[in-house]
């Protein structure tokens, strides 16, 4: 590739200009945990950024390599005071490196960003010919070759074709008292963690609330719009949006938090002066994680006891990047948490670290991936818990791979599975 | 340069020595982004070994060094010198030991600040300086700027907390002063190198001192409706011999960006300044205090006070605080912060004259200072793109240094003199004085390959004409 300069708007550069300077970033930020590297710190990637912008550095393989390397955890909002929009500028940036990638790299991203997620049958395709590859032996086979390869093997097992079934388009169960929430199911959550998404599902009804389901949308974009598909993550706004709208202007539920970070913000992909940026603020507007939305409608009165035997105490909480950085939610889980009868429970160091998930950056990156995994794991066995809990798929596969790979017997739970394990208590 | 990184790629392995051009961009700076020199390399070390041997190597080629912590330093210490490497300490992180019976612990000089109390608090022990940078700072910048912070008003800063360092020379010997010792055996050389700046070597380890953490803390937050009698107050205090753990003061303008930034801490917008208290040790003693400082604040018009309710409250006050330079980034690009010390009976006026100085230059001034220590830090909000302000800036700087330090002050409280501050030495330091430190200079690096340009004005060294002991 060759090198950019900013002619092609490759930086906001007006963002840019929000960073002081001062370096307090430096330690919430994974990649720079892992190296000592300044470029690959927030700030050192903003003076990039900068130095760009100003001409007065090309933008050459390596600083493409840095913007990569981000794993777009946030983390470092969270940390700066100067209210730097790091996660704007960056999928600014990584929109505009990808219109100068290579045709192999261009074709690979194609099929998978504008065929494969937002299409329901091809991702039930890959599950079905993953889940057989696990059985067949292939994907040892395959780790064998190392490498990039090499995790393919603690990929935890894909579920059975019953477990993967859709969630009924219509609301099954008794007639909700409280009225419909809106649900996304998402892409991947289907296939790999369908029985958190009925678990949500029973937990609303439990609450007394119906769930709604849009008819075509499959994903929200969010991958898309992390890595540098600005475009296609325009396209499956507007198709989700109207979507949703279509069911009547329900609160829209997410147990997922990449996807309900990426839905409240879905505006920032339009320009103020586009009839949609309006109409995707009103929408975000609706939008609430579905720990959110419990903590504010959940009677603590029906929590019983969760199953020991499926999530053995002690358990921990795992803020997903996502949830605590993006959408500034913290509190809200633990409160759940503490509202269990005689749940115990105990504090994860660091909790706020990233694991290394980051969407696809774990099968693009293992490596680093694995590296910055091996603290939180290590934070893990520190704190004793043999359940962790978290609300975000990605999260959810790197642990579940993570303890599989120390051959480790913690259990990794979605909150929607806690939560409805104590409401099918009596 | 090419046969340079080639000798330390064998001593430091291939990620050990940067050398891409683009990555070598975010190390033209440090905290103080007005001044950008680009290093030849960036080498990072992970132990005393491997920077000797580093070391070694840059003397023979007769490569110009200096040392760059995490880069939160504010007056350009850390900024690289033309055809220069960096020695960066940020893969030197490992605690090497905590003793909580002696009460002392060594860490690599790479450690950041919060990451020592982090370790030290299961134990009942603190580190105690604590720059507001300390989420980011490391041991071994606190130790080369001699840093301070909030609490260094009850404890004393960096210098009064070092018992020990590991040093590598610019010849990449190593010299090990790790002690722990509290009173040092001949001549207190790790006295000498707290403040150095990374003129004198590098510091790869660090003894420090650790104090137990106090029973009972309370901090107290009081709003004024007048900068000025928050500044008397603070005055008073200290007069009466009271002895609060910290005394902020934070300004309108500074209320104002913390409360919009992640470390709202819920200071009262309305006020002109607050100031924070802290208080700590036995009950009795705390409140005790308390009721005295009470009657003070009253006497000099409070508009209110109260206490904050819980451990969780007092975290974000200080949060707030500590989050203040950075938040300023809402209100313009860059910041420059002035850093003086004034007697703290002149408080007010000295307060008053560097808000005068602002105006006529038709700056953006936000006042927030380590009040109990007389460190005044003004900030002064400009954008480094605009050279007339960046003239108009360094010269309200300049100013209010020479007025400080006319009024009996000094040039710096804590962030160190670096290249910011080098020429203002000739404002405090008579010809004669610099000449002293140059030779105390030459004597640990007779060649000036150490941070050169940094610290002394060059002209005092250029004159010196004592005859290196090498030569
Ligand atoms: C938001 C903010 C708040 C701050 N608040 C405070 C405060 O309250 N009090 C305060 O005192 N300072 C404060 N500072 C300034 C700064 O954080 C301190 O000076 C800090 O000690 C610098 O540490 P560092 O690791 O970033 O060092 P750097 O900035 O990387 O380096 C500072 C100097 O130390 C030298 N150096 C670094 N490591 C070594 C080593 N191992 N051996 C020899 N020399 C070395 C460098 O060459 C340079 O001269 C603040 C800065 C910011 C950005
Ligand atoms: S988003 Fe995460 S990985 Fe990227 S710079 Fe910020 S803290 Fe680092
Ligand atoms: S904390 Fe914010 S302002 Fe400070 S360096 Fe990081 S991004 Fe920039």
């Amino acid at each position: 590739m060759a090198d950019l300069a900013n002619r092609d708007g490759l930086v906001d550069y007006a963002k840019s200009l929000d960073c002081i300077h001062c370096g307090l970033c430096l330690q919430s930020c994974p990649t720079y945990r892992i190296t000592g590297l300044e470029p690959s710190s927030p700030r050192g990637r903003i003076h990039l950024m900068r130095a760009v912008a100003e001409d007065r550095a090309q933008a050459t393989a390596s600083f493409v390599e840095e913007m990569e390397f981000c794993l777009l955890c946030r983390h470092c909002e969270s940390a700066c005071p100067a209210g730097v929009r790091f996660g704007e500028m960056m999928e600014h940036t990584r929109s505009r490196i990808s219109t100068h990638r290579g045709l192999g790299a261009r074709l690979a991203r194609w099929f998978g960003f504008r065929v494969l997620l937002p299409n329901r049958r091809g991702l039930k395709l890959a599950a079905f010919l993953l889940r057989l590859a696990q059985k067949g032996g292939v994907l040892r086979l395959l780790s064998k070759l190392g490498g990039r390869f090499e995790n393919l093997r603690y990929l935890p097992p894909v579920p059975t074709g019953s477990e993967r079934r859709p969630l009924p388009r219509k609301n099954p169960g008794r007639a909700p008292e409280r009225g419909n929430v809106a649900l996304l199911e998402g892409c991947v959550m289907p296939e790999l963690f369908g029985k958190v998404n009925r678990d949500t599902c029973s937990v609303l009804n439990v609450m007394g609330y119906g769930c709604a389901l849009p008819a075509r949308t499959v994903c929200c974009g969010s991958l898309h719009a992390h890595n540098g598909d600005l475009d296609g993550a325009r396209n499956l706004a507007r198709l989700m949006i109207e979507d949703f709208e279509a069911l009547g202007y329900l609160p829209v539920v997410v147990n997922s938090a990449g996807c309900g970070a990426h839905m409240k913000e879905l505006h920032h992909l339009f320009e103020p002066d586009d009839p949609w940026h309006a109409r995707s603020r009103a929408f975000a507007g609706r939008v609430q994680d579905l720990t959110e939305f419990c903590a504010e409608n959940l009677d603590s009165a029906n929590l019983g006891p969760v199953d020991e035997k499926d999530w053995p105490a002690p358990v921990t909480w795992d803020d997903p990047c996502h949830l605590c950085h993006a959408q500034g939610i913290r509190a809200e889980p633990r409160t759940l948490l503490s509202a269990i009868p005689a749940l115990q429970a105990v504090d994860l160091p660091d909790s706020e670290h990233c694991c290394g998930s980051a969407g696809i950056y774990s099968l693009l990156r293992p490596q680093a991936s694995g590296e910055i995994l091996r603290t939180k794991l290590e934070a893990l066995e520190s704190s004793g818990a043999r359940t962790l809990v978290t609300a975000n798929p990605g999260c959810q596969l790197q642990w579940q791979s993570g303890l599989l790979r120390r051959g480790s017997e913690v259990r990794v739970a979605h909150l929607a599975e806690i939560l409805a394990s104590s409401l099918a208590a009596d | 340069m090419k046969t340079l990184a080639r000798e330390l790629k064998a001593i430091l392995g291939q990620a050990g020595v940067i050398d891409d051009p683009t990555r070598l961009v975010p190390y033209e700076s440090d905290g103080l982004a007005l001044y950008a020199t680009r290093p030849e390399l960036v080498l990072l070390p992970r132990d005393t070994d491997q920077a000797a041997r580093a070391m070694a190597v840059l003397a023979r080629h007769g490569t110009p060094v200096v040392a760059r912590g995490a880069g939160t330093g504010l007056a350009g210490g850390a900024t690289p010198v033309e055809n220069g490497v960096l020695i960066s300490t940020a893969r030197m992180r490992d605690i090497l030991e905590v003793d909580p019976e002696d009460r002392f612990a060594r860490v690599q000089a790479g450690v950041v600040n919060t990451q020592l109390s982090e370790v030290c608090r299961g134990h009942g022990l603190m580190y105690a300086p604590d720059p507001s940078s300390q989420m980011a700072c490391t041991i071994g910048g606190n130790v080369a700027n001699n840093s301070g912070g909030p609490h260094c008003f009850k404890y004393g800063a960096t210098s009064r907390h070092v018992l020990g360092l590991v040093l590598v020379t610019h010849a990449g010997e190593v010299i090990d002063l790790s002690g722990p010792w509290v009173d040092p055996q001949g001549l207190d050389l790790v006295g000498l190198f707290v403040g150095s700046e990374g003129t004198f070597g590098l510091a790869t380890e660090v003894t420090v001192k650790l104090v137990p953490r106090p029973p009972v803390v309370e901090v107290l937050l009081a709003i004024f409706t007048e900068l000025e009698a928050a500044c008397d107050a603070v005055s008073e205090i200290i007069a009466a011999r009271l002895q609060p753990s910290a005394l902020e003061i934070l300004d309108r303008l500074t209320i104002e960006a913390v409360e919009q930034s992640v470390f709202a801490a819920g200071y009262p917008k309305e006020a002109e300044a607050v100031l924070l208290i802290e208080l700590e040790g036995v009950e009795t003693e705390v409140s005790g205090s308390q009721q005295e400082i009470s009657a003070i604040l009253n006497k000099h018009g409070v508009l209110s006070t109260r206490s904050a309710r819980d451990a969780s409250e007092r975290r974000d006050l200080w949060a707030g605080r500590k989050g203040a330079f950075g938040a300023m980034g809402r209100i313009a690009p860059d910041l420059y912060v002035a850093d003086a010390v004034v007697p703290r009976t002149k408080l007010r006026a000295l307060v008053r004259r560097t808000v005068e100085i602002c105006r006529e230059r038709n700056l953006k001034l936000a006042n927030v200072f380590h009040a109990g220590d007389g460190n005044l830090h003004p900030n002064i909000c400009y954008d480094r793109r605009d050279p007339d302000e960046v003239r108009r800036v360094l010269e309200a700087g300049r100013l209010i240094l020479e007025t400080c330090v006319e009024a009996g002050g000094s040039l710096t409280g804590e962030h160190g003199v670096g290249l910011e501050k080098r020429e203002e030495m000739e404002i405090a330091f008579a010809p004669e004085d610099l000449e002293t430190m140059c030779r105390v200079r030459d004597a640990w690096d007779p060649d000036r390959r150490m941070n050169p340009g940094k610290l002394l004005p060059m002209r005092a060294c250029m004159e010196l004409r004592t005859p290196s002991p090498r030569a």
